[in-house]
């Protein structure tokens, strides 16, 4: 991200690289979790990241566990404690993509700067 | 990395929590130690002092709304203060600000409290 503040030349406070990074914490955290929860026979996570035009665009690529249905799933009520991180990334981002290969995760995250 | 958590206790009373660090997946739990901690001794007033909290994520934010919940079963209330843009954006992408009124600063949170 602070490459990312640097090629833009945007500040901390700027709304739209808070929330890319907002949403790729999300992401990342999940996949790291998930993958290493699940052993995933000790294949590494690919992640990309890259700045076309304005564009910022990052991809993980993992071997976890295939997500069912969660990228839907609506923002949990207030009082909920878990259950945001996808709802967050969704909400913020100019498009979430994901697909299962095989036994491969494809994670996409991509936000006009 | 785990988050650090400095508690003082005001002349009125109040416990102030002063996290610093990433409010994320590894911080959450130190936060939630340290306000079950506040709330041994009788119904707690307790203001948590994000002006050292670079970042929060959902797994960060569910740890605010359990020491909500914590503090509130035990008779008492909570209030936020000195969040970063990165915190009031998130809390108030998920609508969290309507839970949690924060205020700019320490002294205004501790103010007719």
């Amino acid at each position: 991200m602070d490459l990312l503040r640097e090629r833009t030349g945007r500040g901390a406070d700027d709304r739209n690289l808070i929330l890319f990074e907002t949403a790729l914490a999300e992401i990342g955290s999940n996949v790291l979790i998930y993958t290493g929860k699940h052993g995933a026979n000790g294949q590494p996570v690919e992640y990309e990241l890259r700045l076309d035009a304005g564009t910022a665009t990052a991809s993980f690529t993992d071997q976890g566990p295939p997500l069912h249905n969660q990228l839907t799933r609506a923002m949990p009520a207030p009082t909920s404690e878990a259950g945001r991180g996808l709802a967050i990334a969704r909400k913020v981002l100019d498009e979430l993509g994901y697909k299962r290969d095989g036994e491969v995760n494809y994670w996409r995250l991509v936000k006009r700067l | 990395m785990s988050l650090d958590v400095q508690a003082r206790q005001t002349d009125a009373g109040v416990t102030v929590l002063a996290p610093s660090g990433r409010l994320d997946v590894a911080g959450a739990p130190s936060l939630k130690d340290a306000v079950t901690e506040a709330v041994k001794n009788g119904p707690p007033r307790v203001v948590i002092d994000l002006e050292g909290v670079s970042f929060v994520d959902s797994t960060g934010l569910g740890s605010v709304i359990a020491a909500l919940k914590m503090v509130r079963s035990s008779k008492g209330d909570l209030r936020l203060a000195a969040p970063n843009q990165q915190v009031r954006v998130v809390l108030e992408l998920t609508t969290l600000d309507r839970v949690f009124p924060y205020f700019a600063t320490v002294e205004e949170a501790l103010t007719d409290f």
